[in-house]
């Protein structure tokens, strides 16, 4: 490739970022669940654009998900219980991961567990794995043997899940924390105290909807994670809580639509940026997002999105 | 299998009855790429507004030369409303052609069979089919719901309409009309015609009931929430005949055979 082509390209993904030692081309990735293992979506959205993507979660035997209705329009937001549906663990690495190395953009993998135990198992053979640059551990799902209180929602339950699967893995690990706490911060500081590189927030807020004319629920499991614009301020509000409670890198998540949406998350102090919903409304929002950022930076005459940061 | 996401001006939008619409717009490559039983995904919010968030689903009801790609629908909700306020000149940001259409088949005859608004995909899948033995069932509650007979009348051999009320053609179900047409069970005769569906859940169903009397099959076109359309968030899931397993509406269908699916 001639040298022009590729400062070219170069000009339309920066800028380039370090986040817990993955090295992404720009700060802008594709959040779980919303892009399916990539290959769903790439002739709608160019994946080598991004910084990367986190592929929808993996946990270790596969899973039908919920029954239907499982999604539910509110204004300006996406009621959905899907229920984890996914491939399952072998079959991701064996039918999904293959395609996802042949694209050159940084892939991470979500994680999901019922236990510690299928966590860390995931997480053990996820290790060494070539084509992964990282794991996101999603923490918002029941501990069935705590008696099915959210992992996200215990500071020493998220502390243990962490610490465990640091301890089978070589790859950086992001947890991914729920907003379905009374403080954020506390379970941050838990999770980066027990060894975690990175955090990414928020997940859904948990939520519901009736329908009226038929007398029951709108959604099949009565109870739904709420997402898109309607849940941005205090996605904002709680990346910038935390991102002033610990060192480790923030991704902010929620609602991020626009580059603006995104630039408001950096000034408050993340380091990266995944978008979720908006994928799914228009498919090209992320590609959208990263030529944003590259001119705001241009007019900012800055070389790294974090001196936004409002201190 | 190409998709699009194209911004599109409106040719035509005309009112057919109080809330049914006729959407023509100028998008030619999804035009070009569709095929009988796809669907597109249509954002309906004003300018690059937030509300409603989701694009609208909707099976794509012909395509004509110069890239004419053109919906049937109905007003529904704020999203559909938010559609209907639009007329010729104005933009709407499509994506498709999305999902599994239609499989034409080789059948020297074809019965299709359409409820309500379900009839919107069936006169595409008309000009797609060959040979043309086609028996087109319209049915609705009431002759304003039978639209675009005209258009019907132009690709098929037989055209029935039925109503509930029987303020046209038949009174009674589309059931009454497949009934009228004294079709034999298929290991008495040598080419079985293939059926096609799309309407309410209970239309389809009994259109199976009758069909799986015959040993006809019968493929159906589903209609359900869908959020992205394009196979990502997994929203659509409907169940399937298979144990403990779902489908996709928007990347399995939405065409499928009737027995793949739990009519529950």
């Amino acid at each position: 490739m001639p040298a022009f082509e590729r400062k070219d390209t170069h000009a339309m993904t920066r800028p380039e970022v370090d986040l817990a030692g993955i090295k992404l081309k720009n700060p802008v990735l594709l959040a779980s669940g919303t892009c399916g293992y990539g290959q769903e979506i790439n002739d709608l959205l160019d994946l080598e654009l991004l910084g990367g993507l986190v592929v929808k979660g993996i946990s270790l035997i596969e899973r039908p998900g919920n029954p239907p209705p499982r999604i539910h329009e509110t204004p300006c937001g996406l009621l959905n219980a899907i229920g984890l549906e996914n491939v399952g663990l072998e079959r991701f690495l064996s039918e999904k991961l293959p395609w996802l190395e042949k694209i050159d953009t940084a892939v991470i993998v979500n994680i999901l567990g019922d236990s510690v135990e299928e966590y860390t198992q995931i997480a053990q053979r996820l290790n060494g794995v070539p084509g992964i640059e990282g794991i996101e551990v999603n923490i918002s799902c029941p501990n069935v043997k705590a008696g099915g209180i959210a992992f996200g929602a215990d500071p020493a339950l998220a502390a243990e899940v962490t610490r465990r699967i640091k301890m089978v893995t070589s790859l950086p690990v992001i947890v991914k924390l729920s907003p379905n706490v009374t403080d954020i911060t506390v379970i941050a500081k838990a999770v980066e105290e027990a060894g975690a590189d990175a955090l990414s927030l928020i997940n859904t807020l948990l939520g519901m909807a009736i329908d009226i004319k038929n007398k029951r629920p709108a959604l099949a499991n009565v109870f739904g994670g709420l997402s898109g614009p309607a849940i941005k301020p205090i996605a904002l509000r709680m990346v910038w809580q935390v991102a002033r409670a610990v060192e480790i890198p923030v991704i902010g998540i929620g609602g991020i639509s626009t580059p603006s949406d995104a630039i408001e998350f950096f000034m408050a102090g993340a380091s990266a940026i995944q978008i979720g919903t908006a994928t799914l409304v228009n498919p090209g929002s992320a590609a959208e997002v990263v030529t944003g950022i590259a001119s705001f930076m241009d007019k900012e005459g800055i070389d790294d999105i974090r001196q936004i940061r409002i201190i | 299998m190409s998709r699009y996401s194209a911004i599109c001006h409106i040719i035509d939008q005309i009112r057919l009855t109080r809330d049914i619409f006729h959407l023509v717009l100028n998008a030619p490559d999804i035009a070009r790429a569709a095929r009988p039983g796809q669907f597109c995904m249509l954002a309906t919010a004003h300018g690059k507004g937030l509300d409603p968030l989701l694009r609208r689903p909707l099976s794509i009801h012909d395509v004509g030369p110069s890239g004419r790609l053109e919906f049937l629908y109905r007003v529904v909700g704020r999203g559909t409303d938010l559609l209907a306020q639009k007329g010729p000149g104005d933009i709407v940001c499509v994506l498709g052609p999305l999902g599994q259409g239609f499989r034409l088949g080789t059948s020297s005859s074809s019965i299709l069979v359409g409820g309500g608004l379900g009839t919107a995909p069936l006169l595409f899948l008309a000009r797609g089919l060959e040979p043309r033995d086609i028996t087109i069932i319209l049915g609705g509650r009431d002759a304003q719901e039978i639209v675009r007979l005209d258009s019907f009348e132009k690709v098929a051999e037989k055209v029935l309409v039925t109503t509930e009320d029987g303020s046209l053609g038949i009174k009674g179900l589309v059931t009454s009309a497949l009934e009228r047409l004294d079709i034999s069970p298929s290991s008495h005769i040598q080419h079985p015609p293939a059926i096609f569906a799309c309407g309410p859940w209970p239309m389809m169903k009994a259109v199976c009931n009758w069909a799986a009397i015959r040993g006809l099959a019968v493929q159906v076109s589903l209609e359900t929430q869908m959020a992205c359309g394009t196979g990502i968030c997994l929203g659509c899931a409907t169940r399937s005949s298979g144990q403990d397993r779902y489908l996709h509406v928007c990347k399995d269908g939405p065409v499928f055979f009737a027995t793949d699916i739990d009519w529950g």
